[in-house]
């Protein structure tokens, strides 16, 4: 009903519609335990500073000149994390310019350090930046500690709204609206929020709620 | 007229070549920055989103402090962290 990277989602659409009138920046990134290999440090800090530049209207000369002097090498090769770091910290000097990071706990932890470093650094630098950052609560303390305090936590926990608005969302989409009527519809949504509790967990179905209904 | 229209046409030619090279060196040096796109998962994540679901969020004083500017000098708290179990309620109805 209620996950996490949904939160995270929804931040980010709401930024970005922000930015459009605000001339701000946003770049996001999802991590996802089962593709860890994938989602090295570098590769995604500069999933980040892709976003980032993708907005600006020309590519920093620094970033152009980095990318010619590598392909002077045969075969070529990426970008170092450092080189990464300090682009993505030029290319967020000049506006405000939010980061959004899903799942920091399924980030490798070797991973994970060098990231909240370099984050660390771009937040010294560069006072346009913010983070915002989901994850299980276990990685809150490293957080906190490589940021250097400069974080703000909320527990994400499912919320009477949360839950009315997910009823409203499948009463819509109920395939037998005659067994629904309105008064049997508002009955369901001010009778179950009051009971929000564990006890209902597992595979709750209209049908089973129309029977705590009665 | 022909030598004009000639002219017109070459520099037409010209500048749309070079509007190309422009465009793809761009896209070059951003597939080079990371073969990652978190924006495909992001819109892959939306489209399954229930409307209305976390707006509570938003409305928190620690979230609208965060993302409000530089506004009032120095911000502490340029990083906001939100925690949880990240399946919190998703097998609380189905």
């Amino acid at each position: 009903m209620l996950t996490i990277c949904d939160i995270s989602s929804l931040v980010i659409d709401r930024l970005c519609d922000r930015a459009r009138w605000q001339n701000a920046a946003v770049a996001c990134f999802y991590f996802d335990f089962s593709a860890q290999k994938e989602q090295p440090s570098a590769s995604m800090l500069g999933a980040l500073l892709k976003q980032v530049v993708g907005g600006l209207e020309e590519v920093p000369e620094e970033l152009s000149q980095a990318y010619e002097d590598q392909r002077k090498v045969i075969g070529g090769r990426g970008p170092g994390l450092s080189d990464i770091s300090k682009m993505l910290h030029t290319a967020s000097s000049e506006r405000l310019t939010f980061i959004c990071i899903d799942a920091m706990d399924e980030c490798a932890p070797e991973h994970r350090v060098k990231i909240l470093d370099s984050l660390h650094e771009i937040l010294r630098k560069s006072p346009g930046v913010r983070i915002f950052m989901t994850g299980r609560p276990h990685v809150r303390a490293e957080i906190g500690k490589r940021l250097a305090g400069r974080v703000a936590s909320i527990a994400i926990t499912p919320r009477k709204d949360d839950v009315i608005g997910y009823l409203r969302t499948r009463l819509k989409e109920d395939t037998n609206p005659d067994a629904m009527d309105s008064t049997l519809e508002a009955d369901i949504l001010r009778k179950i929020p009051e009971d929000v509790s564990e006890m209902y967990v597992e595979a709750m179905t209209l049908e089973k709620l129309r029977q705590v209904i009665h | 007229m022909s030598q004009l229209f000639s002219n017109i046409t070459h520099s037409f030619n010209t500048t749309v070549s070079h509007n190309f090279t422009i465009a793809d060196e761009r896209s070059q040096i951003l597939a080079w920055l990371s073969p990652l796109e978190p924006r495909l998962r992001h819109q892959d994540v939306r489209d399954r989103r229930v409307e209305e679901i976390g707006e509570w969020l938003l409305q928190t004083e620690e979230f609208r402090s965060w993302c409000v500017g530089n506004e009032g000098g120095e911000l502490d708290n340029v990083a906001l962290f939100c925690y949880g179990d990240p399946g919190v309620g998703k097998t609380f109805i189905r």
